[in-house]
């Protein structure tokens, strides 16, 4: 994969974490709480659309037209596939996939691409409060199950030690391969993974991800407008 | 669901935010938050009062605030 599959992923992902995101700006557990979902939702949405721009500067346009009929043609993590019904979904989201993604733009932004250097250093700064609101949250203690999926998806989500990231590393388009990105993450939440072998038989490099599966149908409805079609006005009849 | 997260109405306190948008004009008051911690106080007020173009905002804990007098006094 060249960096732009990874940069597609990383845009992606960060599209459907900011709608997860904006589902919860009325069901999160203050109003605070709230208003920060709303916020970060929105700064994710911005960054998918940067990530998307950056495509065509890069010269190799992954997209095909696939992605307008097919949801498992997006390269999102399972975690997303579905709504989160509860509110450690979201913490585990915003504290590790959230700092996994930030950390992989790290990546870029240190690598040795132009385009990425330049465009994708502000989206760090906007970061750092999704980081503080995530691992604030982290802090106060959540289920483990959400918590050990997120990690897992995360790990994945590098890749393996021998695959594209590991490639574009030597090649200095990333600054850091699968290892680093993996201790960068746990520096910067400042706690070890779990334990958890990790399998790569299922691997799907182009998606980034093991398993199967793909967005629920109205999300990508909406995703493409089709949802809105359903609110239009009945077309008016030709004179 | 959020009946197990108590932190608004048990730990958290309030935080004042301050800010401005010229170097040449003094930090204002803009608003407060309530937070159980510094971190997600810096979080929920950039969330909260991040639709102007400050050049500076900060935070500060309500009860670090020490008043000279107030109002009737």
């Amino acid at each position: 994969m060249s960096i732009s599959g990874v940069v597609l992923s990383i845009a992606d992902n960060k599209q459907m974490l900011g709608l997860r995101y904006a589902e919860w700006a009325t069901r999160a557990p203050s109003l605070e709480a709230d208003i920060a979902a709303a916020a970060m939702g929105l700064d994710d949405l911005g960054h998918s659309r940067v990530l998307y721009g950056c495509l065509e500067p890069l010269g190799d346009d992954p997209r095909g037209p696939e992605r307008e009929s097919d949801p498992a043609s997006l390269s999102a993590l399972p975690y997303f596939d579905e709504p989160w019904s509860e509110w450690a979904q979201f913490v585990a989201a915003n504290a590790i996939l959230d700092t996994a993604f930030t950390v992989m733009i790290e990546a870029c932004v240190n690598g040795n691409v132009e385009v990425l250097q330049h465009r994708l250093r502000k989206m760090l700064s906007e970061e750092r409060y999704h980081f503080l609101h995530g691992r604030s949250w982290l802090r106060s203690g959540i289920e483990k199950g959400p918590l050990d999926e997120a990690w897992r998806q995360a790990l994945e989500w590098f890749g393996p030690p021998d695959g594209d990231a590991a490639a574009l590393h030597e090649e200095g388009k990333l600054a850091m391969g699968p290892s680093e990105l993996k201790s960068r993450l746990e520096e910067r939440l400042e706690t070890k993974a779990p334990p958890m072998e990790l399998s790569w038989k299922g691997w799907d490099g182009k998606r980034r991800r093991t398993k199967p599966g793909a967005i629920d149908a109205r999300t990508f409805g909406m995703l493409r407008g089709l949802e809105e079609k359903r609110f239009a006005p009945a077309a008016k009849a030709q004179d | 669901m959020t009946e197990k997260y108590r932190r608004v109405s048990g730990d958290a306190v309030e935080y004042e935010v301050f800010a401005r948008k010229t170097r040449g004009e003094p930090l204002h008051q803009v608003g407060s938050v309530v937070a159980p911690d510094d971190d997600l106080a810096a979080a929920y007020a950039r969330a909260t009062y991040d639709e102007e173009r400050w050049i500076e905002m900060t935070i500060v804990r309500k009860d670090h605030v020490i008043a000279l007098w107030s109002p009737g006094e």
